[in-house]
């Protein structure tokens, strides 16, 4: 299988269910996204992207336990995969060479 | 708490878009995030929110979804599976419903290939849209009527005062000539596709030149253009280019022609079918300036120029006629223009030439020169073919409703388990589809093996599989799949997926045949159509033995005529050759033979004013009218001891009446005899009526006789004298012949005859019975194909009625058990199971009787001769729809009656 690459808003999804490590659904997922960046989300590009990281093998999902506020309704917690970290980390280290290897930065800092 | 409208329409669309496995998180994050916002912004905004969040998670589900495994497998993923389990479990249903479909499929496949090869004529000529052919009124009969032959005039009319025109060009073939290749071996052949062409005719017409120029190659007169296997057939592989072939004239001497060009055959789908072009200029009679136009034996092509307004141009043309035809009237019959037509308008029209092969009313029936198409059999043929398929779809949409009620129980537990009625909808249609893409399939390898057939009966040349290349032809098929798979498949899968699966699970769903309103309409329509068609058929068969026995005033059978007797060197000379055989009991001379007498004139009676009227007229000898045993009414027939005679004529009754002497018993007071008949042109010669005969058919029996007078072949006051075909007729003493050998032996001697007169002669035989029988080939060959598809949509029909008959008898098993355990009769039985499909072929025989009367009425409209439209064919028909569905639906009544009640009754 190829190597899986992720775009940047699935990159801040993965970071936000890591985040959330357990709780982390639909609306927490937006939640936090939004905290973090200062913008707004719509639910539903939460939700593909949960789905489509799913598909890719980075995140596994199992339904939850309903809560009244939800009307009764179960909700499908997310939890990050052995893959998903591996790609998370990954990307986060090509990041960090990157950003070391910019002259400016590295003589300000 | 109380949910506001936009809420609520959030919720229904996410119901009913989202797939069951995400719904549920869905609703639950999007009333979550209602909460949050109706806290933090207020009702109103939230409300906004959650709308349009549920619209962006269908809209980004929707896109995304067949990734997505929205559905339950149980669902989705054996479809096919399920489909199959179901096609194997119900074997009969299966073979029913894919033959029924098959034999539809494959009867609209070749339906639809013969309509589409007789509307594709003349469609592969660069110029067609800007091609026409001209017409006028039937100028010798009903002036109503269009004529598709014109004057040589017309043309140069055209030419001289419409500058909308490219080209005119004008075409005229002799019908059958014959051509000498000399050498030291002269051959000769007979050749019926030769054409006179004015030589801009490649103009219009661009067909492909292999040799020489299209430009120059007609310009010189005699001047010749053949095609390729034309040339291969004269002169084998040498070079065609510059050689000479000769053209046989009526006073049998030969004019030379020159190849000058060679073109590619002419494609086969082509109204104009001509293999040898010749210059027009070459003809004997054809000068330059003659400008007459009532010689009306040239179709005449016009190429119009781009962008011309065609109904204006109409408007040009009709100042044609008044102008140039005047010279023409007032030379040949002394009158002027508007007392020759009577007052009647002589119009042109322009035909399209994509309408000429195929043309319908008001546009002429009948072109002089090269194949026509029949509207009225693509009309008839494409309505039988939808009614064939709609006959095949409802048996399929009856079988499977049918079947409902096996299925009920799994669509109840489907539904159960949380399927959606749009998936069993879905699986349904799939069904159907898969079902006519096994039918369709099957159907293209059956019209394959039937087609050899069908060409022959139709006379045809349909190929299948040259249309597999085709991307519309496939895009048909496949959009033809799908339609008729969605179409078939719905009314079943709309009617199942809507039952209750409470009540399906607990058993109470009636499928029986009372209920079923619809299906009881679909049979009843697939009779009707079928017992129609029975019907029509029925009167087509009568009317064609009809026409084939009806008494035609002449004796037809055992009657040898020779043709191109007018290109025999000395045809006296074999004329009393064969007068010394004695196989023979009459031999004569005639220069048309019935039911082929198509020529006429202009007469009137001798009198103070008058009327001028048309009869057709026969040109043969003293011998011809005692041959052909036609009877006289009163008079003799032409003495030939009687010089003077050459120049009497004879008429029939109708001629009589039509000249305006009156019926049968006014003779005895007013005798015809004697009287004269004038020429209503020209030297207005005088013809003495010495014989008056009784009407017979010189025409096929369609028409109706017509006036006729009857002249001597050497009556040199006639124009005709002298011109024309000429045919030696023979009776057959039928005791010389008892069998086929002997005929063969018979036609063998004349044949030496004619060679030992004329080597390089034609020698081309026919029978006066086989001429007539021949008038009706078109019809005949509808007759056969009518057959082939009654019985197509009989069988149909039945295998419907076979189909719901097992149905029902399975449904009823257990009553029929009880009712015989009660102690109800095997035939009582019968007769009740049998009775309501009775009923049903009773209603469709009420409704078919009055739909095939009409249809049989209008078609028998045509025939000047036709048959009554007798009750007992309706009775026939109704009884043979009866019988034939009794037998049907009898075989699962006799087997469903004869069960023991202990096995159908001991599971309760």
């Amino acid at each position: 299988m190829t190597p899986t690459s992720i775009g940047e808003f699935e990159e801040l999804v993965l970071l936000a269910v890591c985040i959330l490590d357990g709780n982390a659904y639909g609306i927490t997922v937006k939640n936090e996204v939004e905290k973090h960046t200062n913008r707004t989300i719509l639910l539903g590009a939460v939700h593909i992207t949960l789905y489509r990281l799913q598909d890719k093998g980075l995140l596994q999902s199992e339904l939850g336990n309903a809560s009244e506020k939800r009307g009764d309704r179960r909700k499908r917690l997310f939890k990050i995969t052995e893959k998903g970290m591996v790609l998370l980390r990954s990307a986060q280290e090509v990041r960090q060479k990157m950003w070391g290897l910019i002259p400016n930065v590295n003589t300000n800092s | 708490m109380r949910r506001s409208l936009l809420r609520k329409l959030g919720e229904r669309l996410l119901h009913k878009k989202i797939g069951t496995s995400v719904r549920e998180e869905f609703l639950g994050d999007l009333e979550e995030s209602y909460e949050d916002h109706r806290a933090s912004k207020g009702k109103f905004i939230a409300d906004v929110m959650y709308l349009f969040d549920a619209l962006h998670l269908i809209y980004g589900f929707s896109s995304t979804s067949s990734k997505y495994p929205t559905r339950h497998a149980m669902f989705t993923g054996n479809m096919f599976r399920i489909a199959w389990r179901n096609a194997i479990r119900h074997k009969q249903f299966t073979i029913l419903n894919l033959l029924g479909l098959t034999i539809g499929i494959a009867t609209c496949i070749a339906i639809g290939l013969y309509v589409h090869d007789e509307s594709t004529y003349d469609t592969f000529y660069p110029k067609r849209d800007r091609i026409y052919r001209v017409n006028q009124p039937m100028i010798w009969g009903d002036w109503n009527t269009q004529f598709a032959s014109t004057g040589p005039g017309i043309a140069e009319a055209m030419i001289e005062d419409i500058p909308d025109f490219e080209q005119v060009a004008r075409l005229y073939n002799p019908g059958e000539s014959t051509i000498r290749i000399g050498g030291d071996q002269p051959k000769t052949f007979v050749e019926s596709n030769f054409y006179w062409a004015d030589s801009n005719v490649f103009r219009i017409f661009d067909f492909p030149f292999i040799a020489g120029d299209p430009s120059t190659a007609l310009t010189k007169p005699n001047g010749v253009v053949i095609t390729q296997r034309t040339a291969q057939r004269y002169f084998g592989n040498d070079d065609p280019m510059g050689k000479l072939i000769e053209w046989k004239q009526n006073d049998t001497t030969y004019t030379s022609y020159t190849v000058t060009g060679v073109m590619a055959d002419i494609p086969k789908k082509s109204h104009i079918d001509a293999d040898v072009f010749a210059s027009l200029y070459s003809i004997p009679m054809f000068k330059t300036g003659h400008q007459t136009w009532i010689w009306t034996i040239y179709a005449t092509y016009a190429l119009v120029k781009e962008g011309t307004d065609m109904a204006s141009l109409s408007n040009k043309m009709q100042l044609l006629p008044p102008k140039w035809a005047a010279t023409t009237t007032q030379k040949v019959f002394n009158q002027d223009f508007n007392s020759w037509t009577k007052g009647k308008p002589w119009t042109l029209h322009l035909q399209p030439l994509s309408e000429i092969y195929l043309g319908s009313a008001p546009w002429p029936s009948w072109h002089r020169y090269g194949p026509s198409g029949n509207p009225q059999f693509v009309v008839i043929f494409s309505v039988i073919g939808i009614l064939v398929l709609a006959l095949s779809c409802i048996n399929f949409m009856n079988l499977s409703t049918a079947r409902s009620g096996t299925r009920a129980k799994e669509v109840g537990i489907r539904k159960v388990l949380g399927s959606d009625k749009s998936i069993l909808v879905r699986q349904f249609i799939v069904e159907s589809t898969l079902f006519v893409l096994a039918a369709t399939v099957a159907a293209l390898g059956l019209t394959q093996l039937s087609l050899g057939a069908f060409n022959l009966v139709a006379d045809k040349q349909l190929d299948l599989f040259s249309h597999f290349g085709d991307v519309r032809f496939i895009g048909v098929l496949v959009a033809f799949i799908i339609a008729l798979g969605v179409l078939a498949g719905s009314y079943p899968a709309f009617y199942l997926s809507a039952f209750r699966p409470a009540e399906t699970l607990k058993g109470k769903v009636r499928t029986g045949f009372k209920r079923s309103m619809v299906r009881n309409s679909l049979v009843v329509f697939q009779f009707t159509v079928s017992i129609a068609l029975i019907i029509c058929t029925f009167f087509v068969q009568k009317q064609l033995s009809y026409a084939g026995n009806l008494n035609v005033g002449v004796v037809k059978d055992n009657v040898l005529q020779l043709q191109y007797m007018e290109q025999l060197n000395d045809v006296n000379a074999l004329k009393n050759k064969l007068e010394n055989n004695s196989a023979f009991t009459n031999v004569a001379l005639s220069h048309s033979i019935p039911p082929n007498v198509w020529e006429g004139d202009r007469y009137k009676a001798e009198g103070p004013n008058p009327a001028v009227v048309d009869l057709s007229y026969l040109r043969c000898d003293e011998q011809y009218l005692p041959l052909l045993g036609v009877e006289f009414l009163v008079g003799r027939n032409f003495d030939p001891g009687n010089a003077a005679d050459k120049h009497k004529v004879i008429l029939n009754e109708t001629a009589v009446k039509t000249l305006g002497w009156g019926t049968r018993d006014e003779w005895v007071k007013d005798s015809p005899l004697g009287k004269h008949v004038v020429q209503a042109f020209g030297q207005e010669s005088k013809l003495e009526v010495i014989g008056v005969v009784k009407d017979f058919n010189f025409n096929p029996v369609r028409d109706k006789i017509l006036p006729l007078l009857i002249m001597h072949n050497d009556n040199d006051l006639h124009w005709s004298y002298h011109t024309g075909p000429l045919f030696l007729s023979m009776r057959i003493n039928s005791a010389a012949v008892e069998s086929n050998d002997d005929l063969q032996e018979i036609i063998d001697k004349v044949q030496a005859d004619v060679k030992s007169i004329d080597p390089s002669a034609i020698f081309q035989y026919s029978f006066m019975d086989e001429g007539f029988d021949n008038s009706f080939r078109t019809e005949r060959r509808m007759g056969v194909i009518l057959n082939l598809f009654t019985a197509l949509a009989v069988i149909i029909a039945c295998l419907g009625l076979f189909g719901l008959a097992a149905f029902a008898a399975e449904q009823r098993l257990k009553e029929l058990g009880i009712r015989k355990v009660m102690g109800a009769k095997v035939h009582e039985l019968v007769f009740l199971f049998s009775s309501e499909f009775t009923k049903l072929v009773m209603i469709a025989i009420l409704l078919a009787t009055p739909i095939a009367w009409y249809f049989t009425d209008r078609w028998l409209s045509s025939f000047a001769f036709r048959t009554p439209i007798d009750a007992w064919v309706f009775i026939v028909a109704a009884m043979s729809a009866l019988a034939i569905a009794g037998l049907t639906v009898s075989y699962q009544a006799i087997a469903a009656a004869r069960t023991n009640p202990v096995e159908t009754l001991r599971n309760e």
